[in-house]
């Protein structure tokens, strides 16, 4: 008995309402676009959406766009019309700006009785800093991510990522699928709130853990480790070019050494963790003094033949180039009108998405707004008129 | 709230749904301890003699070195059984697929290299067992230059682009604290295998789901490709300013010294900035040519912060964090250390901390997730000494 996949994708009968802005929120969203979910993302018309960085055309592919007021009455209207239609609703607002449009999960659900309803806010939708704006980076910072980045003075270091953000993406489609999947076990929907700075701190067990064991907090010092030693980035041949290297165990040091055959090196005693761990400094310099005439791509494929774990320390420009993920088809090459050819990345999660062929790329503010009102909602062409005369709904330039 | 907040464990998303992890380290044992905890049936097969190599690593709970006692073990596994086999046999191999028709999901790390050895073709699993969902948790996937690669956490962020973006300027790039790729890919691992269950559903089909942790932190990054795309820029580490050129760059995401720490600042849009120089002032700033563009106010950084340094230099972190928040609307947030996060009033009222006994004097602390339902409160089961269950689950053959 072999029965073969969905052909429209794993989730193509699932309808999000996605509310959700910058980053945590449209990357989940896009996921489950990729998947072939019907992603109906609403964007306030007085508020652009395309901009020249390409932040938006990385993020809101495989979506529809409509552009509703929610704050006018007419356009509340449409929202709820379109909440009947709709599995699950997400939004990444500070709890305040969803109270005043008088949207919570009571008021969904009593259009939609099993509604998913989703928030994303910076510290949850309830406690003492509930209402205090966040982002990525000052979420992090409360998880304590940049007390355990630093080059061993003291001064914390934040991460160029705004980390709160893409892990808090991740809970979201885990949650959105879990909620899904218990509606159509137990005929319910529900609420679920996802705090932006409590993702990171979930990816930090074993430091809460060992904290609250020995009461010892962990200063960092640079890219140094109690298990790999030594590990570090190494400065190469060329304008910011570093190699990572980490060595787990005797055999790797041992491989390693012997191809910087540096005899300053050999004379000293670095056989076992303990003594390489006691001499980290000197050995550090050396490898260092190695790998600053090497060229950082050859070295890496040196290591690596040579069982030592070692990578590029590639910038956003080599990542791009990256052979291994190219070679993997793992980019996503899509032209727009006014911007071109464009290289984004693709999707991580593996399974039965919708062919990379028939994806598409963004909907700027309005562009589905029509269809949607008289496919999804059974408005005439007349009545959508009068609700963009009203400025409730905004059909795009 | 008090309604909402109350979830239930009484009937979990994944009750009924039997998992066999075959994987070890933190990724796939990250996705199995969230599978657990939404109710799934988790059969953790270990190795004899010492089983998960985690159990080897610190630290351990309450300095007791043993392999039932360490922190990173014990948080990743909780809620599971432990099931001594040697998988890494052919004969174990044998053993190990004849559970196989028993279980719904199985999480494997096995890559190119060890699959080579032991004879196991890619989708052999899924193809005699087609309601089968497997995922393959390897560094880089199992095609391609780079797959037979050895990796660490910090080859992965380097080759990932995340290693590059944090630091200062000009100086060693620095890693993210512990095993980020692994839990980011954990998380990513968990989404995948519920999408693979709506897709099983809906068509009966089981998949095969090769997940690379390299892929998964190239879909990670916010605009760190997208500069060199749109604008032929290249994104820098920075330390802890915000990006410099490009439409991105603005001041000021920055992290500086006040009298009793550091505090983050997140400010990035033109009304967050005029409140910002209302703050401290300077309202005149708003005006004045030298500041009146987000690219030229990057470039000024350093006299801001000095100016912004000297606004907190007298404060506290919280009366800051309070002041900004409260009265400005500003986001930004204190730089907490492990010993102040476990302490921080909002995660406590989130309740997000619960102690766990291991033994007699063997208790720690551990975030639990970082979301709250009204229907799905997580089952955090203790995890499991070395083998516990090894009679339960093969004895029952």
């Amino acid at each position: 008995m072999v029965k073969s996949l969905i052909s429209s994708g794993s989730l193509s009968d699932i309808r999000v309402l996605d509310l959700t802005r910058v980053w945590a929120g449209p990357l989940a969203t896009r996921v489950m676009g990729d998947f072939g979910a019907d992603i109906i993302k609403i964007s306030d018309p007085r508020v652009q959406l395309l901009s020249t960085n390409g932040l938006n055309h990385k993020l809101n592919r495989n979506k529809r766009n409509i552009g509703i007021r929610l704050d006018i009455a007419e356009g509340r209207e449409i929202f709820l019309g379109l909440v009947e239609k709709s599995d699950v609703v997400v939004e990444n607002f500070r709890p305040r700006v969803m109270r005043n449009l008088k949207i919570d999960y009571e008021a969904l659900k009593s259009v939609k009785s099993d509604i998913i309803f989703v928030s994303m806010p910076g510290f949850g939708v309830d406690g003492p800093y509930s209402e205090y704006p966040a982002f990525g980076t000052t979420a992090e910072a409360v998880a304590g991510i940049p007390s355990l980045i630093g080059y061993g003075d003291g001064v914390p270091i934040s991460t160029g990522i705004a980390y709160g953000d893409p892990i808090s993406g991740l809970n979201a489609i885990t949650l959105i699928m879990a909620g899904l999947r218990m509606r159509n076990q137990t005929g319910r929907g529900q609420f679920i709130d996802i705090a932006l700075s409590a993702s990171p701190l979930c990816n930090l067990g074993e430091y809460v853990a060992g904290y609250s064991s020995s009461e010892k907090i962990t200063i960092p010092s640079g890219n140094r480790s109690t298990e790999y030693s030594p590990q570090g980035a190494f400065r190469c041949r060329g304008r910011d070019q570093w190699i990572g290297i980490s060595v787990l165990n005797d055999n790797e040091w041992m491989n390693l050494k012997n191809l910087v055959a540096d005899p300053e090196l050999d004379s000293l005693e670095t056989s076992n963790l303990e003594q390489r761990k006691k001499n980290e400094e000197i050995i550090e310099g050396l490898i260092a003094k190695w790998t600053s005439r090497l060229d950082v791509i050859e070295t890496v494929s040196l290591l690596q033949e040579n069982g030592v774990r070692a990578g590029s320390v590639s910038s956003g420009a080599q990542l791009l180039e990256d052979p291994h993920l190219n070679d993997r088809d793992f980019f996503f090459d899509h032209e727009e009108e006014e911007y071109g050819w464009k290289r984004y990345d693709g999707n991580s999660i593996p399974g039965n998405r919708i062919p990379k062929s028939e994806w598409s790329g963004t909907n700027d503010v309005g562009a589905n707004s029509k269809e949607i009102l008289i496919d999804l909602l059974g408005y005439t062409e007349s009545f959508c008129e009068s609700l963009a005369s009203k400025e409730a709904v905004y059909f795009g330039e | 709230m008090g309604e909402i907040r109350k979830g239930n464990n009484n009937n979990l998303p994944l009750e009924g749904t039997r998992v066999l992890e075959v994987s070890e380290g933190v990724a796939g044992p990250y996705c199995g301890r969230y599978l657990a905890s939404m109710g799934a049936e988790v059969v953790k097969i270990e190795r004899p003699p010492l089983g998960d190599w985690t159990r080897e690593i610190g630290p351990f709970i309450e300095g007791i070195r043993d392999g039932d006692n360490s922190a990173l073990y014990s948080y990743n596994n909780q809620g599971k059984k432990s099931v001594l086999l040697d998988w890494t046999s052919v004969n174990g191999m044998e053993n190990l697929q004849s559970l196989v028709p028993e279980f719904d999901i199985l999480i494997e790390d096995w890559d190119l290299n060890f699959r080579d050895d032991i004879g196991i073709e890619r989708t052999e699993l899924v193809d005699s067992n087609p309601g089968l969902i497997e995922i393959s948790v390897t560094p880089f996937g199992l095609s391609g230059p780079y797959a037979r690669w050895k990796s660490s956490p910090l080859v992965q962020l380097a080759l990932g682009g995340y290693l590059y973006l944090t630091g200062e300027r000009g100086k060693e790039p620095l890693m993210l604290p512990g095993r980020q790729p692994d839990y980011l890919t954990g998380l990513n691992a968990t989404a995948a295998i519920h999408i693979a269950l709506w897709e099983r559903e809906r068509s009966g089909t089981g998949q095969f789901l090769e997940m690379s942790m390299l892929e998964t932190l190239a879909t990670l990054h916010q605009f760190t490709m997208e500069m060199t795309t749109f604008e032929g820029v290249l994104r820098m580490r920075n330390g802890n300013q915000w990006q410099k050129e490009s439409s991105f760059a603005s001041y000021g995401i920055t992290t500086l010294p006040c009298s009793d720490g550091y505090v983050c600042f997140g400010i990035s849009t033109e009304d967050q900035w005029e409140r910002l120089c209302a703050m401290i002032g300077r309202e005149d700033l708003i005006d004045d040519p030298n500041y009146d563009t987000r690219i030229k106010r990057a470039d000024n950084s350093e006299y801001l912060d000095g100016l912004l340094t000297e606004w907190i230099a007298d404060r506290t972190r919280r009366e800051i964090f309070v002041e900004t928040s409260e009265i400005w609307g500003l986001p930004t947030a204190p730089i907490l250390d492990m010993s102040e996060v476990v302490k921080d009033e909002q995660f406590l009222f989130r309740n997000i901390f619960q102690d766990q006994v291991l033994g007699p004097g063997k208790t720690f602390t551990f975030p639990k997730y970082p979301y709250i339902a009204s229907e799905m409160e997580p089952r955090i089961g203790n995890p499991p000494a070395l083998g516990e269950h090894t009679e339960d689950v093969l004895g029952a053959k």
